[in-house]
């Protein structure tokens, strides 16, 4: 059971962010064939998917920490020493979670304390203090996550790679062989040679 | 001299923070903190800044477009695409190499991004050149140089990326007193402006291609065209022809927004990929999501500290003082570019397009207004400019892509790629110094 929700926690912006995606882009879809077909325009459609929009990217930008995709230059780090460059690594990331626990401040402060619940959305009507609620809760996350990179990094021994550099690696080792399998009898010839010089 | 200790604080701690490979998201929104600090405003500006940078409706055109070209490449359009382009080959010398780029071109119309191009054209087309009997080196070379087009060549995201960066920003009056109103920037004229000077990078690419296959004696296949083979990849590839016609078309005729556009084509992928081609899985479709989710959440996220940093540059009249500066070196307007181009050019080979737009954008284009420099033909520069970073050492993602795929040393991919790197910037000047190149589409349809 713990594992359970263990997995859930772990996936959990991934999971939102999948069903955001999925739902505004079928909403302006929606909006699209309406128009066209119907010469009726859904009025609150383009609104609720632009707030469906910035929850999917707050929680999306979460992911990303969690993945450690976000971007950095990091070219000069192979002229440092080894031990230099995990320390300049630790310092920007504590100085990332500084900047988020600060963020998270006022975020936090703004939405409960300035915010009230007459500022409504133009045609929604929804109040928009639940709609700048995902400020606070995506830094707080994000903040856990980059924690959590650093703790598998650190305490477990587990390098969090990015995904391009992920996908780059494959791309090194396996790439051409998928290719080859994959291709239809066409391209057969063409990829054989490749493997020779593999 | 309170302009040039802000000008301190703000690039100070942010270089500093880069350089302590700090993430640029992060760079940017503490060196903006740091300067609200400094300057006595409030912070909590910070927030409305966050929400308000992300939450606009064109804005969703940059997931849209990463998701359809995704989509594409899981339902087979995309290798339809290049297949077809392989067919056009035929006998003329460095055909196979210059299919190839024509396969960075028509990939260009449907994905925003380079390395992507530079994968799923590789993938196909460097075995293919190899098996023609062209040299591994060369052949990842020719496609990492043209996987840029990917962003020059419409729909592109760093173009949307730059008329979300550029409609923030107003109009110095001064500049308006001096050379009259300047057109509006919008992001379908910026996708109509960016077509030609596309066209004209890969004409400078061909033409260098040609020379250098003379030059290696990499010939065509000796059977002239096959008009058997094309019609076949043309009927087996109508779908995937179709999908840049229906992106540009609505976007060109007016009749979609890019955001539309781009969703329309995410539907139009996700029917050709389950019915036509069935092809695209559940997997596919899960693992589309989720790259668009971290690549959109990443991007973004830099736009909001991005826009917080812009604005203090604005408020401060840095740009102004960039402007200035530039002008007492030299008035000359073709000198001005060049130095615009090389500044572009050495911060395209350090740092990821998109935070370079987000970065850059609110520093020069205020400096261009002052030149009299139009923005759409500005904008244009700008990323065709980024986009010769692709192909540069030390941060060339498709050098990378490119060598992996081959399995060549990276060194000799950079070797022969560096040629194609010049032309393009050969194309690039000639695109600044005749403004007419990015600026005739737009004013032909009415833009």
């Amino acid at each position: 059971m713990m594992k359970i929700i263990f997995k859930i926690f772990d996936n959990l912006e991934s999971y939102l962010c999948r069903a955001l995606l999925v739902t505004f882009v079928t909403l302006l879809f929606a909006q699209i064939l309406s128009r066209e077909l119907f010469g009726h325009s859904i009025t609150w459609s383009e609104e609720l998917s632009v707030y469906l929009f910035v929850w999917f990217v707050f929680l999306g930008s979460s992911y990303a920490a969690k993945l450690s995709a976000h971007n950095r230059v990091t070219f000069h780090y192979k002229w440092l020493p080894q031990k230099l460059s995990t320390f300049f690594e630790f310092a920007s990331d504590v100085l990332w979670v500084s900047f988020n626990s600060y963020f998270i401040y006022l975020s936090y402060d703004f939405v409960f304390n300035r915010m009230n619940l007459f500022w409504k959305s133009q045609t929604l009507g929804i109040p928009m203090k639940y709609i700048y609620l995902i400020l606070p809760i995506a830094f707080v996350l994000m903040t856990i996550r980059i924690i959590q990179v650093n703790y598998l990094k650190f305490i477990k021994g587990v390098e969090v790679i990015d995904p391009e550099a992920q996908e780059m690696n494959e791309l090194m080792s396996h790439e051409m062989q998928e290719v080859s399998a994959t291709d239809d009898a066409d391209n057969k010839k063409t990829t054989g040679k490749m493997e020779n010089n593999l | 001299m309170s302009e040039a200790s802000i000008v301190m604080v703000l690039f100070g701690s942010f270089l500093a923070l880069l350089i302590l490979g700090a993430p640029v998201m992060v760079s940017l929104g503490i060196a903006a903190l740091a300067s609200f600090f400094y300057l006595d405003e409030n912070p909590i500006k910070f927030v409305q800044i966050a929400f308000n940078s992300v939450g606009s409706f064109p804005l969703m055109a940059l997931p849209a477009f990463i998701l359809a070209g995704a989509l594409m490449e899981a339902s087979g359009i995309s290798k339809r695409l290049v297949t077809l382009a392989e067919s056009f080959a035929g006998p003329v010398t460095g055909g196979m190499s210059a299919a190839a780029i024509l396969a960075c071109m028509f990939f260009g119309a449907i994905s925003g991004s380079g390395p992507a191009t530079t994968a799923a054209v590789g993938m196909l087309m460097i075995p293919a050149m190899v098996n023609r009997g062209y040299d591994k080196g060369y052949a990842s070379a020719v496609t990492a140089s043209s996987g840029g087009l990917g962003i020059v060549i419409p729909p592109s995201i760093p173009m949307v990326i730059f008329g979300i960066s550029a409609l923030g920003l107003a109009v110095p009056l001064e500049a308006i007193a001096k050379h009259g109103e300047f057109q509006s920037i919008s992001i379908p004229k910026m996708f109509i402006a960016g077509f030609l000077p596309g066209v004209v990078m890969s004409v400078g690419l061909m033409t260098l291609n040609y020379i250098q296959c003379r030059r290696y004696g990499f010939k065509g296949s000796g059977e002239g065209w096959s008009i058997s083979q094309i019609g076949k990849a043309a009927r087996s590839g109508i779908w995937s022809i179709l999908a840049p016609l229906v992106i540009l078309g609505g976007i060109y005729s007016g009749f979609f927004t890019p955001t539309e556009s781009a969703i329309i084509a995410i539907f139009y992928t996700l029917f050709v990929g389950l019915f036509i081609h069935k092809e695209l899985k559940m997997k596919d479709l899960i693992h589309s999501l989720e790259t668009t989710t971290w690549l959109s959440g990443r991007v973004l996220l830099i736009l909001f500290t991005a826009t917080a940093f812009g604005r203090i540059l604005v408020e401060n009249q840095i740009p102004a003082i960039v402007a200035d500066s530039m002008l007492s070196l030299t008035d000359n307007l073709y000198l001005i570019w060049l130095l615009i181009i090389a500044f572009l050019l050495f911060v395209g080979m350090f740092m990821e397009t998109l935070a370079a737009i987000m970065i850059l954008t609110p520093v020069l284009l205020p400096v261009a207004y002052t030149l009299g420099i139009d923005p759409v033909h500005f904008g244009i520069v700008m990323v065709c400019s980024l986009s010769i970073g692709f192909s540069t050492p030390p941060l060339g993602e498709n050098l990378f892509v490119a060598s992996g795929i081959s399995d060549t040393p990276l060194e000799e991919v950079t070797a022969k790629a560096l040629p194609f790197a010049l032309v393009s910037t050969i194309m690039v000047i000639i695109i600044a110094y005749i403004p007419q190149i990015a600026l005739t589409m737009p004013s032909l349809l009415g833009y």
